[in-house]
């Protein structure tokens, strides 16, 4: 299955088979990528079909059953979801943090509980056993999760929420081993997991020392020391089984702490990483359904004697929409590769990316709702996928680490960065933008709790001076350099600001406004990521839309007018470019994303 | 990179690092006890990682984000940054990372 390229179906893909001169081949990685995608597709099946049983009216009926789909984890569990989270070494498929997000993206286009209830909680759980953990527990993860086992990441109590360090369930050191006491509230899949990750206090001392990440397997600890809280019901995410989980003196042998006893904080802090930058991956997913919904229904619906596509302003919040799909997915590139090419500089990289591409998908389906008009509120039919998506969404912001909460992780390491990278470091290397290139291994050791340079941003400098220069951005040349020079302009006034931030400011007692100028650093780096993926899709003949200056232009003013700089006139045909393509994939069933993924299994 | 400066006593150390607290904190010098962990005058977790970038910004040399965390008292912390500058006076390892 694995190797059959006659999988693919001719939408501009080329795969090593039925390579041509005006095709290129692509390696042998990205042919098993687009397999394994493209299995993915076809065991969820046409999404439309009122009789497939993965389909938007089974996915619609099982979330107000506020359940999972039974069949559909039947269905993860032959396609073997699992191993995508199991590194290569350990017998699974994951060797890239790009790649992983890729795979999930259709399970959250699908059905987003699914993909987080069925898989993404798992993934949660175990980056930090592969971060951190002995062989002997990796070889027992990995083991559980490729047997079809789940494993839940419980981390969060309702009193402290972003707070950890203030966590109080304890895991006090006792005869060589711990001794369990306290609640873990909200978590998914807690009750029928077979194992859980904890964070736990070690220490009743406070500081950043006293956690510990702890690997319960659930089969060896006494049945009566460990109870269950009722499940939670939630307005989005319905269908997952998110409830709590109490321990009473329960024992549990030393070799359960993962890495080093006080290395909790740690450990999150480095494991995070991980999942800061892929969860927004796979969201996107989320925001295609939700955009692929409403030009449907904007193709369909008939006003004013036309379709509502013809009224220039729904067909601008659409293209918009899909601008901002581009932009987060140019960003969330950036920041799964950064982790494998730039793991030294990976953290404000994957922070930024989880506060800002969520909020962008967030606001991109408000503008959406718009269009969507009183159908937005009809829960079932042809538009009720959308009200889905929406409501699930935000869980992708608030959870694993609030939008602040990584804002606060992001603005200390401003300062530094800015005086020392923005204008004088190296910029980033090609590899970071390389869409449907290969990737050196992860060396998660290499993961640093502070970023120690920021070649994105300085990536900005690099192309404000090649956009003076070069034309091969053509009639867009002018629009280009205006809006370049904005960036890099902002980038200035950034590191003005940055050094004139007070220590206080550094603190989680910050001036609001210093989140602004994180959320500006935020834009610029997914700006620094839409100019990277162009300059390396330039002369790519595979991917004509890519290639074209039109999206980036557009994106990036998309991106200028977040910043409130003023925006350049635009060449005749800009927005229509975008809007056709918006269009033709949706036609097509392709994805609204770098990938231009085949959907529904047509292959 | 600044310039490696000549080494300083303990006690200079304890006086810069409780002049950067009360600017943390927004709390007058006199009000910071050497001996109370950071955390419990409530900086957190990743505010205290920035005091690492301070530490090498003043006196011109790399240590791991995490000392704040391992030595989290003025007076723990005061001692160990002391005892780095003289091993690397007399190491000639002055700056750089
Ligand atoms: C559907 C769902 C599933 C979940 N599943 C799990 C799970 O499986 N395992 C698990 O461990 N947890 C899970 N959670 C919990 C989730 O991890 C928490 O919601 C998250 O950690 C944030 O905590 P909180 O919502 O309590 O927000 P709080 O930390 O209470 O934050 C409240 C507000 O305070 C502000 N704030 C907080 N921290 C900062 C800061 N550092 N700087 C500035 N402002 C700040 C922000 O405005 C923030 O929104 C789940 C949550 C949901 C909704």
């Amino acid at each position: 299955m694995l190797n059959d390229t006659s999988l693919y179906p001719s939408s501009g893909h080329s795969s090593a088979a039925d390579a041509s001169e005006a095709d290129p081949p692509v390696g042998a990685a990205e042919a098993e990528v687009r397999a394994r995608v493209d299995e993915l597709e076809s065991r969820l099946g046409d999404p439309r079909d009122p009789e497939n049983p993965f389909g938007h009216a089974a996915v619609l009926a099982a979330d107000e059953r506020a359940e999972l789909i039974a069949e559909a984890e039947v269905m993860l569990t032959e396609f073997g979801l699992n191993a995508e989270f199991v590194p290569r070494a350990l017998g699974g498929r994951l060797d890239r943090v790009d790649t992983l997000g890729r795979v999930l993206r259709g399970v959250f286009r699908r059905d987003a509980s699914l993909g987080l209830g069925y898989g993404a909680t798992s993934l949660l759980a175990s980056v930090s056993v592969w971060a951190g953990g002995t062989d002997e527990q990796k070889r027992r993860t990995a083991e559980l999760l490729l047997g079809g086992g789940r494993l839940a990441v419980a981390f969060h109590e309702l009193a402290h929420g972003n707070d950890l360090v203030r966590n109080e369930f304890s895991a006090l050191p006792q005869d060589g081993g711990y001794l369990l006491n306290g609640r873990k509230e909200v978590i998914n899949n807690v009750e029928r997991a077979e194992a859980l990750v904890l964070f736990a206090r070690t220490n009743t001392a406070p500081g950043s020392r006293s956690h510990s990440v702890l690997l319960v397997d659930k089969a060896a600890v006494p049945a009566d020391r460990i109870g269950y809280l009722p499940r939670f019901a939630t307005a989005g995410m319905r269908g997952c089984l998110i409830g709590g989980v109490e321990f009473t003196d329960c024992p549990l042998p030393g070799d359960a702490v993962v890495g080093t006893e006080g290395g909790g904080v740690e450990l999150a802090l480095r494991s995070f990483q991980l999942t800061r930058s892929c969860v927004p991956s796979m969201v996107l997913g989320n925001a295609d359904t939700a955009l692929r919904t409403v030009v449907g229904f904007a193709v369909d619906r008939q006003l004013y004697g036309r379709s509502v596509r013809e009224i220039p302003h729904a067909r601008a919040t659409l293209t918009g929409a899909f601008l901002d799909l581009l932009v987060g997915d140019c960003m969330a590139l950036a920041a799964t590769r950064a982790v494998h090419v730039l793991p030294e500089e990976a953290a404000v990289i994957a922070s930024s990316t989880k506060y800002l591409v969520p909020k962008l998908l967030g606001e991109a389906t408000y503008e959406m709702s718009v269009v969507l008009g009183a159908n937005f509120y009809v829960r079932q039919g042809e538009y009720g996928a959308f009200q889905k998506h929406v409501r699930d969404l935000p869980v992708a912001t608030l959870g694993h680490s609030g939008a602040a909460a990584c804002q606060a992780t992001v603005i200390p390491q401003l300062p530094r960065l800015a005086r020392r990278s923005w204008f004088s470091g190296p910029q980033a290397p090609e590899a970071l933008f390389g869409v449907h290139d290969d990737l050196p291994p992860l060396d998660t050791d290499r993961l640093a709790l502070v970023s120690g340079g920021d070649s994105l941003a300085a990536s900005l400098l690099a192309a404000a001076e090649a956009a003076e220069t070069s034309t091969d951005a053509g009639e867009y040349t002018d629009a280009l350099r205006t809006l370049v020079r904005g960036f890099t302009g902002e980038l200035r006034a950034l590191r003005e600001e940055c050094a004139a931030l007070a220590p206080q400011d550094r603190t989680v007692l910050a001036d609001p406004r210093v989140y602004g100028l994180a959320d500006r650093y935020a834009l610029l780096l997914a700006a620094s990521a839409c100019l990277g993926v162009w300059r390396g899709q330039r002369d790519e003949a595979a991917t004509p839309f890519l290639s074209e200056p039109a999206w980036l232009v557009a994106a990036l003013r998309r991106i200028a007018g977040r910043l409130g700089h003023a925006l350049p006139p635009i060449p005749d045909g800009c927005s229509e470019a975008v809007w056709d393509e918006l269009l033709a994939r949706t036609f097509d069933d392709r994805s609204f994303d770098l990938y231009d993924t085949p959907l529904g299994g047509q292959g | 990179m600044a310039v490696p400066q000549p080494t300083r006593t303990e006690a200079e150390f304890r006086d810069w690092l409780i002049n950067r607290l009360s600017l943390y904190l927004r709390r007058p010098e006199d009000e910071i006890d050497l001996r109370v962990p950071f955390a419990e005058y409530g900086l957190d977790s990743v505010a205290a990682l920035s005091l690492f970038g301070d530490i090498e910004d003043e006196y011109g040399f790399y240590l791991e984000p995490t000392v704040v965390w391992d030595y989290p008292t003025i007076a723990g912390l005061a001692r160990f940054v002391a005892s780095q500058a003289a091993q690397r006076a007399a190491t000639g390892t002055g700056g750089g990372e």
